[in-house]
């Protein structure tokens, strides 16, 4: 089955940054994105059709409803326990570690539009396809 | 109460009792001088007395001489004494004191010496007369009427003596009395004397611990206050007497609190002008790094169909945007060099090891003498070092350039030279290598930024401390750069 990544980015040039860096996976996969946590949430719970991902790369800062409500929201819904959310971020942010953490994540990204900063225990946009996604993808 | 006037009280009191002391000491020396006087009247009185007696006694025994000899040359003494007894009784009666009981004897001396010369006279007239006539004979009756009568001379006589006697005694005490009163007065003007020193003594004493107590322990505590200022620390003053000092006190705290206004503004436009340069730099880069890598997209997207020129004009936009970033690094990193490290202890030697062992390829020959041990800021003097050494990899001629890198200790500062055998640096150019983003375009193929000179400029203007360069076109530079020396923090 193919699974499914949902991508929550509101940066035009982060997400196509992201598009590009999935594209030299040679697994398939069904790339959605969301523009912002509202939108995200639309597509989680759209009616006859709910999306399902098996990963969520979420951004942080977005608009309308940032990544860490985005993140609340959905895991007050059982449905989505599942759900490996990755949560990027640029070297130069602050992550809440803690408040992050408890909210179940699956590891950090560093975007790929950052730059080379001191953030520990974030994996490169490659390192991460290479060494997460591949994985989680061909599981099963 | 003003100060001055204060002092002026305390000095003036000072002055009065120095006055007071001079004036019993005139009074006394009025006294000395007036018995001076007394004395040598004294002294004449008692001769007089003395004259006035030997000449009665001479008279006297001039007289008897005659009787009993008939010689007439007894009667010189005689009638001389008579001459000038009553001259000198005279004058006796001037020196002595009107209502005095000398003056009293002296009337009884000069009445009795009276009674005393009618009966000498008489008897004397009686003996020439009989003497003159030649009868002898009637002579001898007058010697016995004398020697009857000379009870009456010798009891007058007698008395005269007495008188003299007690006249003289008189004078003697009168001596001994104002003796007595010069006495007294010495010892009254030393007692005051004394009484006026102490009083001086207390109030000199008294005016100087106030002076030193109270005056300088706020003129103290005024020092103390701007010392605090001096060192950043910007306390005031409680001073609420109204004299003289407390205007200073009030001038004291106004230049406090002015400065602690205007320090305090100044830190928050020096943290809002960080914030800013951070901000805008952080917000500048992000869209620059989206536009590389679009260009980055169309070059791997295009690879096969762009032309030799647009591949060209991509690969320009690209540099012309990582210069921008760099510019962007670069002033970052100079509006960041104002911010204050703390001191630590650094070994100027392991710091530029590695900071060669960082930046200069192996090829290079660096030699590095002797580098002292200090504690100063260290991240400053790392940046100096980075940006030197790196400019000296940058510009040099060859991939074997050298470096050398020394020091010279000074009492109070260190100047350390940054040495290698690259392109040089035109002397005409010298000083302006220092300027914000001025660099030598001619002959480089790396380009710099332009900041790193002036961010070494910027953090020795910070220190007080100075950069030169030493060099010229195709021979080399010297960078000599000093930097403070804190003597005893080691």
């Amino acid at each position: 089955m193919i699974k499914k990544i949902l991508l929550v980015e509101d940066d035009e040039l982060d997400v196509i940054s992201v598009q590009r860096t999935l594209e030299k996976l040679e697994v398939k996969y069904d790339l959605y994105t969301a523009y912002n946590g509202i939108e995200a949430l639309g597509m989680l719970n759209s009616g006859d059709n709910p999306l399902m991902p098996d990963v969520v790369l979420l951004d942080l800062n977005m608009p309308r409803m940032n990544g860490i409500e985005f993140l609340r929201t959905i895991r007050k819904d059982s449905r989505f326990d599942d759900m490996k959310v990755f949560i990027m971020t640029t070297s130069s942010e602050t992550v809440d570690r803690s408040t992050t953490e408890q909210l179940g994540i699956s590891g950090y990204i560093l975007k790929p539009l950052s730059y080379i900063g001191n953030i520990k225990r974030a994996d490169s946009m490659d390192a991460f396809v290479e060494f997460h996604l591949r994985k989680i993808l061909t599981d099963n | 109460m003003k100060l001055s006037v204060q002092l002026i009280l305390a000095f003036s009191l000072i002055l009065i009792l120095s006055l007071a002391d001079s004036l019993s000491n005139y009074f006394l020396s009025v006294k000395v001088k007036e018995n001076t006087e007394f004395l040598s009247r004294s002294q004449e009185i008692m001769r007089n007395s003395a004259s006035l007696h030997k000449m009665m006694i001479v008279m006297q025994s001039s007289f008897r001489g005659y009787l009993l000899t008939h010689d007439s040359t007894f009667l010189a003494g005689y009638e001389e004494g008579l001459r000038r007894v009553p001259v000198l009784i005279k004058e006796q009666k001037k020196l002595v004191n009107e209502n005095s009981h000398q003056k009293v004897l002296l009337d009884s001396v000069d009445f009795l010496h009276e009674e005393w010369t009618d009966y000498s006279n008489t008897l004397i007239r009686t003996t020439n007369y009989h003497i003159e006539n030649g009868d002898m004979g009637k002579v001898n009756p007058v010697l016995y009427i004398y020697q009857f009568k000379n009870q009456i001379g010798k009891k007058i006589n007698d008395q005269i003596s007495e008188k003299f006697l007690a006249f003289d005694r008189a004078e003697y005490k009168q001596r001994s009395v104002h003796s007595a009163n010069l006495m007294e007065s010495i010892e009254r003007t030393h007692t005051f004397s004394i009484l006026f020193f102490s009083l001086t003594m207390l109030v000199g004493v008294m005016t100087t611990i106030y002076i030193i107590s109270f005056i300088l322990k706020r003129i103290r505590t005024m020092v103390h206050l701007a010392e605090n200022i001096s060192q950043g620390n910007f306390t005031t003053l409680d001073d609420k007497r109204n004299d003289e000092l407390t205007s200073l006190s009030a001038s004291l705290n106004i230049m406090s609190n002015s400065l602690s206004r205007n320090i305090n503004k100044l830190e928050k436009q020096n943290l809002e002008l960080d914030k800013f340069a951070y901000v805008v730099s952080h917000d500048l880069k992000a869209p620059l790094r989206g536009i590389h890598n679009v260009v980055k997209w169309i070059g791997e997207d295009m690879k096969n169909e762009v032309t030799p020129e647009l591949k060209k004009y991509l690969e320009i936009i690209s540099q012309r945007i990582s210069r921008m970033e760099d510019l962007i690094n670069g002033l970052l990193e100079y509006a960041r060099t104002r911010e204050q490290t703390s001191p630590e202890v650094t070994h100027v030697d392991q710091l530029v090891t590695e900071i060669v062992e960082t930046i200069v390829p192996r090829s290079f020959e660096v030699r590095v003498s002797k580098l002292p041990v200090m504690v100063t800021e260290k991240l400053k003097l790392e940046q100096i070092f980075t940006n030197l050494i790196s400019n000296a990899v940058k510009y040099s001629i060859s991939e074997n350039g050298r470096i050398e890198i020394s020091c010279k200790e000074f009492r109070n500062h260190y100047e350390f030279s940054v040495k290698d055998n690259g392109v040089g640096i035109d002397p005409e150019y010298h000083h302006k290598i220092f300027e914000l983003f001025q660099t030598l375009r001619e002959k480089n193929e790396k380009e710099s930024t332009g900041i790193g000179l002036a961010i070494i400029k910027k953090i020795l203007d910070d220190q007080h401390c100075r950069i030169k360069v030493k060099s010229d076109l195709g021979k080399g530079s010297e960078f000599i750069f000093t930097w403070p020396r804190i003597e005893n923090m080691i």
